[in-house]
């Protein structure tokens, strides 16, 4: 196998006493899917704030594209090519919904005025938000938000895309639109880790599976294999 | 189609003409015999709405809630007295007050954007009392102790007229405007509505948070220190306990909320208010600074957008600006 587009090892972070991640290891390859599983609290938004450089783990490392990033602050980290959406969005309330999206074309990808508002445009369209796109943020509804959250993600132009629970509130009626972005997205030479309750999702979006429980790895496979595996079914309903 | 063309243009020319207009009487205001007391009460409007300005390029359009302004026109002022007492030119003291105000900004930003939200607010409050503490015991440039600590009479501008004074001020207040204008237009505008509305979505999509803030923080301390030290030319006199007094902020504070914060038009409305207040107010001394303090709390209960946010959600408004965009 080629050398892998993110590679994290041996990760390990506590707050205070608590261990939300611990000796953490798993690869990412170019242009591969990967979802991660496990319960509430089992330390998947700590593992992305983690590899976003939002956290610094009190130990381990994290490559992409082999180069260490561990202690890089996130701005760099995302010039580097690693954007990520937030479970909780994180809009810029008081910008249009495209204003929001200019924001990652231009600091994220550096593009001048004019073409990062063409970006934008093209990225909303895509999501299929253009219509909203004159909206404040602050006037937009939870799920238009987290819509918004990945359009800001692809104005950065990533190499790899953290998601965190992009599908979570949204109607039955409106996954398959998603999962048609995520082809989208993955069309589009950009690999993904994505977070996920929503099996049937997770399911269809990825080729592999890392199942997390207590900060620990307890599985890791293809999706079915997964769906199989004692010891996920046991951390789910165990 | 004619219609809308018709009424669109003259509008447009307006626009343009209007500030032309008011920036040009305004500058012959002095030369053709309006009252000292009028220009006195314009020469504050001009310094107090550069500073409000600035103070909303802060607290309104970057997320950094300062409460420190009193401590860039301190030193500023003290920059000032420093220049004039070495026989250096009055602008040099303008300038170096500035550039002093934008240093110490730059001293402080690394320490003190460390802290979030209410910690940065309280970390910039104290630091004007702690500067007011180093003047009571250091005087920058000898001389007798005067007043509380280091009073100091502005030298080498008895030649200047309150014409001069006007003018400089004026020139300060309409730069702020435009550097208001081009700062939000531009990328760096765009960062910092960014940084303001979630400083970790920004970090996130690239933009480097504290090099932002740095910049707007050092551009706005230097235009505050600038119109600090034109404050004290006017003056003439400074002390410790005036300069670094919690009375600049309250100015800053008020203009900037009343007018509307996270407008551009919101300081010039409400330093109107602040230095029409000032008039009023003038004779109660003391008292003055609880009716002002009163005023604020009525205003951030009944309109909290302030005058021009309210008056931009009104229909009427929108109606106009409707037909000002010719739609
Ligand atoms: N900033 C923080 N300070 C202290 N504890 C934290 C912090 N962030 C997360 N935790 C704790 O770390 C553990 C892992 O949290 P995390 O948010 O990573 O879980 P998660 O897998 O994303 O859960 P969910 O499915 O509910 O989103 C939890 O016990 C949580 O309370
Ligand atoms: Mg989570």
């Amino acid at each position: 196998m080629s050398e892998p587009i993110l590679s994290v090892s041996g990760v390990t972070k506590r707050f205070g006493g608590l261990v939300a991640l611990r000796d953490l290891s798993f690869d990412i390859q170019r242009d591969e899917a990967v979802g991660l599983m496990g319960p509430n609290g089992a330390g998947k938004t700590t593992l992305l704030n983690v590899i976003a450089g939002e956290y610094k783990p009190d130990s381990g490392a994290i490559r992409f594209n082999g180069n260490f990033i561990t202690s890089l602050p996130p701005h760099k980290i995302c010039h580097l090519g690693i954007a990520r959406t937030y479970q909780i969005p994180q809009p810029f309330v008081n910008l249009t919904a495209l204003q929001n999206v200019v924001v990652a074309a231009r600091f994220g990808r550096g593009l001048g005025k004019a073409p990062a508002e063409k970006e934008a445009s093209e990225v909303l369209d895509m999501i299929g938000l253009s219509e909203k796109k004159d909206a404040l943020a602050k006037d937009l509804s939870t799920i238009t938000l987290k819509l918004l959250e990945l359009a800001r993600v692809l104005a950065s132009k990533p190499e790899l895309v953290l998601l965190d629970e992009v599908a979570a509130g949204l109607t039955e009626a409106e996954i398959p639109k998603l999962l048609d972005t995520l082809r989208k997205v993955r069309s589009m030479g950009i690999t993904v880790l994505l977070i996920e309750h929503v099996i049937s999702v997770m399911m269809q979006a990825v080729d592999r599976i890392v199942v997390i429980n207590e900060g620990m790895k307890i599985a890791e496979g293809a999706p079915k294999e997964i769906m199989e595996d004692k010891k996920v079914i046991e951390a789910y309903f165990g | 189609m004619d219609v809308d063309r018709n009424m669109k243009v003259p509008i447009n020319q307006l626009r343009l003409m209007l500030p032309v207009v008011l920036v040009a009487v305004l500058a012959i205001f002095p030369i053709i015999g309006t009252p000292r007391v009028w220009l006195l009460y314009l020469f504050l409007f001009f310094v107090y709405l550069t500073m409000a300005n600035m103070w909303n390029l802060l607290a309104g359009y970057s997320g950094l809630t300062f409460l420190g302004p009193a401590a860039l026109i301190g030193l500023a002022g003290y920059t000032l007295v420093i220049v004039t007492w070495n026989d250096l030119p009055f602008y040099l003291g303008i300038i170096g007050g500035g550039i002093v105000a934008a240093a110490f900004a730059a001293l402080i930003a690394v320490p003190t954007f460390r802290m979030r939200g209410i910690y940065f607010a309280i970390g910039t409050l104290v630091v004007p009392e702690a500067l007011r503490y180093v003047f009571y015991l250091w005087k920058p440039v000898g001389g007798e102790m005067q007043g509380g600590g280091a009073g100091y009479m502005i030298k080498g501008i008895g030649e200047l007229s309150l014409t001069e004074f006007y003018w400089l001020a004026l020139a300060i207040g309409i730069v702020s405007i435009f550097l208001m204008r081009i700062i939000l237009r531009s990328k760096l505008g765009l960062g910092l509505a960014a940084i303001r509305d979630s400083d970790r979505a920004a970090a996130s999509s690239g933009v480097d948070v504290f090099r932002l803030k740095l910049y707007a923080f050092v551009i706005a301390a230097f235009v505050t220190g600038a119109a600090g030290a034109i404050f004290y030319i006017y003056q003439g006199y400074i002390a410790p306990a005036s300069a670094f007094n919690i009375r600049w902020l309250m100015t800053c504070l008020l203009a900037t909320v009343i007018g509307g914060i996270r407008t551009e038009e919101g300081p010039i409305v409400g330093t109107i208010i602040v230095v029409f207040l000032h008039f009023l107010l003038a004779r109660y001394g003391a008292l003055s600074l609880l009716i002002q303090g009163v005023i604020l709390v009525v205003i951030m209960l009944l309109i909290p957008e302030g005058i021009v946010g309210f008056v931009r959600k009104t229909r009427a408004y929108r109606s106009l600006a409707a037909l000002a965009a010719g739609r």
